[in-house]
């Protein structure tokens, strides 16, 4: 029963998991940081753990990288428990924030760090790091110093920093953070095909959405140390299974309605299916609802402002009880917008895309 | 894909390496164990002994402690004394004089340090930094040179013609009053630059944009600001020059007593060693109250400010 | 500048004229003595008097002759040394264990070094000499090294705090996640790292060592009379210009100290 609802929330059953996070709770003090999270992370999969500043994500990371313990749960890689494995025997590799690259330390000293504590050959690291370099395209960078290179070449040398050692587990603290807006999204992509052509399993930690939607196989997005929802991008955007992540993730409407018989009336007429009864909250993306000319539906508002982004049109359309809605429409360039100050019916696209929420 | 370097073991380390790791991965108290025995055994018990030693009659033979009794004798003594009086008194004016003129003479040089260039900047760390590397003797035999019979000024005076005979500076408290003060510049100095240059930059700038007059902007912005550097370098200048012993005992000449010289001819010259140690814990416990008093007054100096600006 | 003056009040133009000089007063005081000191140093005539007269080394020559003097400043040597390596030993750790610690006296710990700092150099000196007569332990070049670092330790703890707190943690927790243990992690990364704050604390133990008097003048032996003692003495039985010289020496050595210090941390750090 337990494992059916585990998997109903945390999305499809995987065999194996590389990494295993079960009902990990943490404490500082009287404050709980991590509540009963838990989380199965196949081979080769990109996990992104997404949420504001101080739901827990980071902790998290941490507590697998083995900063931290736990208090409760227990974390396993490859089926065993590392909960008393110290720090430098996981087999975990961490790109921090800062990317910590050793200053006083060239490149190639850097990447071939893990190895020498290890007690590896000269020879068999110079090709090695060699090896690493060239995977992230720094070769000719190798004695330099961290300080003499850009934010996008450090963040690099973190990486193949870890590379080197095979991890069976990446963590990437917030990796993009550092970096400036127009090379964040040319790093996320290549960062992504580098881990896939590795064939690595990587969890990455992020407050960003848009990064998150891009870089993942899948999203824990996390609220209030929980873990609130794990599914795919898609499956996380159109089908949020609780109001936070909704409200989270991209745009969305949010208005109160009565369930009750296995459906909730939509304002404009249609219904939508839902188990719950009684009061609830609906939802749904500004691009499944429609404005039409007055008249054409129940429900009612004015249009307040509009703006023109890229190839759609954003609507906000006041509503009587003082609510905005907002829609999206697709642009088409013979009619011209809605003016604003105009009165609309606005209608649901699909009312299968409709989110109910108890409240 | 080749063997996962993670399944290496980490490089086997020597005992001495793991009991070190053990000790040192805890983030626990180990690695400050030796200097806390260390200071303990060399300052806080010695200490506590000098406190044991000015309540007490003590017998000293060959360098050694024979006997001791508890006593208060030396303490009123020593509160009776009007020679005990004029001496602390001594060395509480002569520290506030020294506190008051360097203040005076070092914060113009910190102004200096705020607004010069680069090169001005290194010129004035040069000269408050190198005097502090050379010894207090160093420097008072240069002030014995210089105020002497022979010395700089009277030479120069007398080749002038301004005077006949040379002028008595030597010995009297004029002479340790100005060593002091030359002696103590750089302790003030260095922490208002500090402080000040933890404020610089905008701050200022916006203060002359808005139409301040520079000697306004100093007035309501830079000395404000300043109070803490202040308060520290009145701190340490006081308690160095309440307690020092050379300027006085080389240019005050052999009988001008201050607390320090006295605490010396009483412990190494008369061995009247509950005497010496009396005298010692008054010196604190006098020190101590004049550092509070200056940190009271730091304090409200800032918040006095930071209340008008509100 | 120019412009400054435009616009700049007289009142305005005077009380900052007046600031800067006296700014300058007091650099040139700061100056004078050691100048002055120097050019009596080389002095002909076996008498202090200004303005000296001749040119001549022969007071630097007898420095190094005067065997009292030389021994004088062996054991300053030998004691700016022992304070050194002490305060590097017993203070760099207690640095780590102050940034850190995750017990709960951080803290009363920093507090704690800072204590025998703030008591009066004389007081401390007076203190060892009585807990070793009651010990039986005397005065000797140990008890003076001792004694000196447990007065200075504080400065050395200070100056490695701050660069330690400085010090990104991410550095440290990146060698561990890499394999490597406490102690390696702190061999490899920390250590280096700090080496310039604790070369600058080293520059300020040493100099205590030698040139302390406080402490030194009621702990040291018969035997191992440190410089300071020494010249002591000497400058109220000497008239020549043999002090100006050990005075000259002592000033060089703490200009060489200085672009030492500002050439491998900079002196702005030091300041902190």
């Amino acid at each position: 029963m337990m494992q059916e609802k585990a998997d109903l929330m945390y999305g499809s059953d995987i065999a194996a998991p590389v990494l295993s996070i079960g009902a990990v709770s943490k404490r500082f003090g009287s404050i709980t940081v991590l509540q009963d999270c838990s989380l199965d992370v196949a081979e080769g999969e990109i996990v992104t753990l997404l949420g504001a500043s101080g739901c827990g994500k980071t902790t998290l990371l941490r507590c697998i990288a083995g900063f931290w313990d736990a208090e409760q749960g227990a974390i396993e890689i490859d089926g065993r428990n590392v909960s008393g494995m110290p720090v430098n025997r996981r087999p975990v590799g961490v790109v921090f924030q800062s990317y910590a690259l050793f200053p006083h330390l060239t490149v190639a000293r850097n990447v071939g760090y893990g190895l020498r504590m290890r007690g590896v050959s000269r020879s068999e690291i110079e090709a090695r790091v060699a090896e690493a370099l060239d995977t992230v395209s720094l070769a000719e960078f190798a004695d330099r110093y961290p300080a003499q290179l850009s934010g996008g070449q450090q963040q690099r040398v973190a990486v193949a920093r870890v590379l080197v050692l095979q991890p069976r587990v990446l963590l990437l603290d917030e990796p993009f953070s550092a970096l400036d807006a127009k090379l964040r999204g040319a790093m996320q992509v290549e960062l992504r095909q580098l881990i896939k052509r590795l064939g690595l399993t990587a969890i990455f930690v992020t407050h960003d959405q848009e990064e998150a939607l891009t870089m993942s196989d899948r999203i824990a997005v996390m609220r209030a140390g929980q873990i609130e929802q794990v599914a795919a991008p898609d499956t996380v955007f159109d089908h949020p299974s609780t109001a936070y992540v909704a409200d989270f993730i991209g745009t969305s409407n949010f208005w109160d309605a009565e369930a009750g018989n296995g459906t909730v009336a939509l304002p404009d007429g249609q219904t939508a299916q839902t188990d719950l009864s009684g009061k609830v909250q609906v939802m749904t993306r500004p691009h499944n609802l429609r404005v039409a000319p007055e008249g054409t539906s129940p429900w009612r508002g004015t249009v307040s402002f509009h703006r023109t982004v890229g190839a759609l049109i954003e609507y906000h359309v006041d509503m009587p009880d003082g609510t905005t809605i907002q829609v999206a429409a697709m642009r088409q360039e013979r009619a011209s917008p809605v003016q604003a100050g105009a009165a609309v019916s606005l209608s649901v696209i699909d009312p299968s895309y409709c989110a109910v929420y108890p409240i | 894909m080749t063997e996962a370097a993670f399944s290496q073991p980490a490089s086997k380390a020597s005992l001495s390496e793991q009991v070190l790791d053990k000790l040192l991965s805890g983030r626990g108290i180990w690695p400050a164990v030796p200097a806390i025995i260390v200071l303990s055994v060399v300052a806080v018990i010695p200490f506590v002994i000098l406190l044991s030693l000015g309540f007490s009659d003590i017998v000293v033979s060959r360098g050694a402690i024979v006997s001791q009794t508890f006593s208060l004798s030396h303490l009123t003594n020593a509160l009776t004394d009007p020679l005990y009086w004029t001496t602390f008194q001594r060395s509480l004016t002569l520290a506030i004089n020294t506190t008051v003129l360097c203040l005076l003479f070092g914060y113009p040089v910190a102004y200096l340090f705020l607004i010069g260039g680069k090169w001005t900047r290194r010129l004035i760390l040069i000269l408050t930094i190198a005097p502090l590397l050379t010894s207090g003797i160093v420097r008072t035999y240069a002030w014995l040179v210089i105020l002497g019979g022979r010395g700089v000024v009277n030479s120069t005076l007398m080749s002038l013609g301004l005077i006949d005979q040379p002028l008595r500076i030597m010995n009297t408290h004029w002479a340790v009053l100005i060593g002091m003060v030359q002696i103590h510049l750089p302790v003030m100095i260095l922490p208002l630059i500090a402080v000040m240059s933890r404020h610089e930059g905008g701050l200022f700038e916006a203060s002359a944009n808005l139409g301040a007059s520079r000697l306004g902007t100093l007035r309501t912005v830079i000395l404000p600001l300043s109070a803490p550097g202040i308060g520290t370098g009145a701190a340490l200048v006081f308690t160095l020059s309440y307690t020092t012993f050379v300027v006085p005992q080389l240019l005050g000449g052999g009988n001008y007593l201050n607390a320090a010289t006295m605490i010396y001819e009483q412990v190494v010259f008369s061995l009247e060693w509950s005497k010496g140690s009396v005298s010692s814990l008054i010196l604190m416990v006098t020190c101590l109250i004049v550092l509070v008093v200056i940190a009271m007054i730091t304090n409200l100096f800032t918040r006095w400010t930071k209340g008008r600006d509100a | 500048m120019i412009k400054a003056l435009r616009t700049a009040s007289l009142g305005d133009i005077l009380g900052i004229g007046l600031i800067l000089f006296v700014a300058v007063f007091s650099l040139l005081l700061l100056i004078a003595p050691s100048v002055i000191v120097i050019l009596i140093s080389f002095d002909t005539r076996a008498f202090v008097s200004f303005p000296p007269e001749g040119f001549t080394l022969r007071w630097y020559a007898e420095v190094f002759e005067q065997t009292e003097l030389v021994g004088a400043m062996w054991t300053s040597l030998k004691v700016g040394l022992m304070v050194t390596f002490l305060c590097i030993v017993l203070g760099v750790p207690t640095a780590l264990a102050c940034v850190r610690g995750k017990f709960r006296g951080t803290t009363a710990l920093s507090v704690f070094v800072l204590v025998p700092h703030m008591v009066p150099g004389i007081v401390l000196g007076v203190a060892v000499l009585f807990a070793g007569a009651l010990v039986g332990v005397s005065p000797s070049i140990w008890l003076q090294a001792i004694s000196i670092t447990v007065f200075i330790i504080a400065v050395m703890v200070r100056t490695v705090q701050s660069r330690l707190v400085r010090l990104d943690p991410s550095l440290e927790e990146a060698a561990t996640n890499l394999g490597a243990t406490s102690f390696q992690s702190l061999r490899t990364i920390t250590f280096p790292l700090l080496l310039p704050a604790i070369l600058a604390g080293a520059v300020f133990t040493f100099v205590e060592g030698f040139d302390n008097l406080s402490v030194a003048i009621f702990t040291h032996g018969f035997r191992d009379r440190p410089l300071p003692v020494e010249l002591l003495a000497l400058v109220q039985y000497t008239s020549s210009p043999l002090v100006a010289a050990v005075s000259g020496v002592q000033i060089l050595l703490a200009i060489l100290a200085l672009v030492a210090v500002s050439m491998s941390v900079g002196l702005d750090k030091v300041n902190e």
